[in-house]
């Protein structure tokens, strides 16, 4: 199962293993993981899986999928840089296999 | 606030207040208001305008008064994701107005389990209610509306309430629990008298007459299990022991309340707003792949209901002093109005940017179906305006609002 690496904001990294299939938003829930809320439980309604793709898989995973998410991304309460996603929005694949990506201070 | 959802104890330093007379000192005069939220005849009249003339007509927070008790009101957007999102200050204790019996009392699950417990029994019904999840009810929740439809289009008319409003999502909801379609009728009935009745004894009652029914399915669940929503929270477990019968029930019967009545509901108030303006109707039909954006805004502007909370410690709210064990209530389909989030609020503009809507409340809270209901409202939309595009409210037809927690017209005739 491909491997995923949430880093707090505060440094802190959890490995946890996301089946292909499921989205890196759940992967959090699914494991007890702070930083992550995911309120809407993956509508593109909520903005509160917010999360920063590490440099090294912006090229894999660094590009928003939809309108819907671009428009969600401005309502965000931490910042919003060229690397932010919607957690919910990215799929694992077996390519993501490493996939790192760092969490914001804060979700709301 | 800490419970443990296996051995429910009934709270007892619940305070509900009703009438003028229990104000308590700490409120300021000024704010005190009887707004009449679901049952003055101004607010009946037309509730959406109501709601939306809240910002005009009221402070931003004001604490109102009311034979089904009296509890601060927010109606500002902000206020309410505030309110929603941060459980330290607003807690979710006797949050609900549905009177149980104190002897055999049980929790609300998951709707009073406080985080990090509330993920727990979220993922026990997660992988069926995301938007994954309820994909796969797609094409039978499809052919579910084409044979309602069936029933009725040649006859040039219907009662839409009772011909698609109310089967399309309360069949749905029985076969994903996985109760059986034939008490669909019965099913409705209890769900009207608990939430429109506006009687605590009737609501007592009916809430001990769904209990009955629930211990049966959930003995029967036991014995014999299936894929339905029942049978797998029956069969759960939780740190790896198998789920008690408290909460198994308090998981059944939240579920089956928050089933019944509030796709209904929102299904009738946007069938009464198509059937009147024919211009817009044409304008979803002429832009289809503008669907999903539809679907939000009409949740937007016909949202259904309310979010009570308690004050679980004393707060400030724009220089206004809540205390402990207040009752505070967000108005979410004013909240939906305000002005400062989507500006001219009561136009239904189907490419407004998209920001959090407060349909389905947020917080760990959010409401599990709302994937579901999106999902029912989008086809329902779609299939119905493919064969029906042309239709109006009967001529000489009356509208009446349903008093109670949940908005919606108490029928809508249409003809074409």
């Amino acid at each position: 199962m491909p491997a995923v690496t949430y880093i707090e904001f505060n440094g802190t990294s959890h490995v946890v293993d996301v089946a292909e299939g499921e989205n890196v938003m759940r992967g959090a829930l699914n494991n007890d993981l702070p930083g992550i809320v995911g309120e809407c439980g993956g509508g593109l309604a909520c903005a509160t899986c917010h999360c920063y793709v590490d440099d090294a898989w912006v090229a894999k995973a660094g590009t928003t999928t939809s309108q819907d998410e671009r428009d969600m991304l401005e309502s965000t309460s931490a910042p919003v840089k060229a690397s932010s996603r919607l957690s919910c929005q990215i799929i694992m694949t077996a390519e993501l296999d490493g996939l790192v990506v760092h969490l914001p201070e804060h979700q709301y | 606030m800490r419970i443990d959802p296996a051995n429910p104890v009934a709270p007892t330093n619940i305070v509900r207040r009703f009438g003028m007379d229990q104000v308590p000192d700490h409120v300021p005069p000024e704010l005190v208001r009887q707004a009449g939220i679901i049952y003055s005849p101004e607010f009946l009249a037309d509730p959406y305008k109501f709601f939306a003339g809240m910002h005009e007509k009221f402070p931003p927070i004001f604490y109102d008064v009311g034979p089904f008790g009296n509890a601060w009101v927010l109606t500002k957007h902000e206020d309410a994701l505030f309110a929603l999102r941060h459980a330290e200050y607003f807690s979710n204790e006797d949050a609900t107005p549905f009177p149980r019996d104190p002897e055999d009392y049980f929790y609300f699950i998951p709707i009073e389990v406080d985080p990090p417990e509330h993920r727990k029994y979220r993922n026990i019904v997660d992988p069926i209610v995301s938007p994954q999840g309820v994909l796969k009810l797609e094409e039978r929740i499809r052919a579910l509306a084409n044979e309602l439809i069936d029933d009725i289009i040649d006859k040039g008319e219907c009662e839409f309430d009772e011909a698609f409003g109310r089967p399309l999502p309360v069949l749905v909801f029985l076969d994903l629990m996985g109760l059986p379609r034939d008490m669909c009728d019965t099913f409705v009935s209890w769900a009207m008298a608990l939430l429109h009745s506006n009687d605590r004894a009737i609501m007592g009652q009916t809430l001990k007459t769904i209990g009955d029914y629930l211990k049966t399915a959930i003995a029967d669940k036991k014995a014999n299990p299936d894929d339905g929503l029942v049978s797998r929270i029956v069969h759960a477990e939780i740190d790896g022991k198998p789920i008690s019968e408290k909460e198994a029930f308090g998981f059944a019967t939240f579920l089956f309340i928050a089933g019944l009545d509030t796709v209904f509901a929102t299904l009738n108030n946007m069938w009464l707003w198509l059937a009147r303006n024919p211009e817009r109707r044409q304008e979803i039909i002429d832009n289809p792949e503008n669907i999903n954006a539809q679907v939000e805004e009409l949740l937007r502007v016909f949202s259904v209901t309310f979010s009570g909370r308690t004050v679980a410690q004393d707060i400030e709210m724009h220089g206004v002093q809540l205390k402990k064990g207040d009752k505070i209530t967000s108005i979410l389909p004013a909240c939906n109005f305000d002005p400062d989030v989507f500006p001219n609020p009561t136009e239904v503009n189907f490419h407004r940017p998209k920001k959090i809507i407060l349909a389905f409340t947020v917080g760990v809270h959010s409401c599990m179906g709302a994937h579901l209901a999106r999902l029912e409202i989008k086809i329902a939309l779609q299939e119905w305006l493919k064969r029906i595009p042309d239709f109006k409210v009967k001529p000489g037809a009356e509208t009446i609002y349903r008093p109670g927690g949940v908005i919606g017209p108490e029928s809508v005739p249409l003809v074409w």
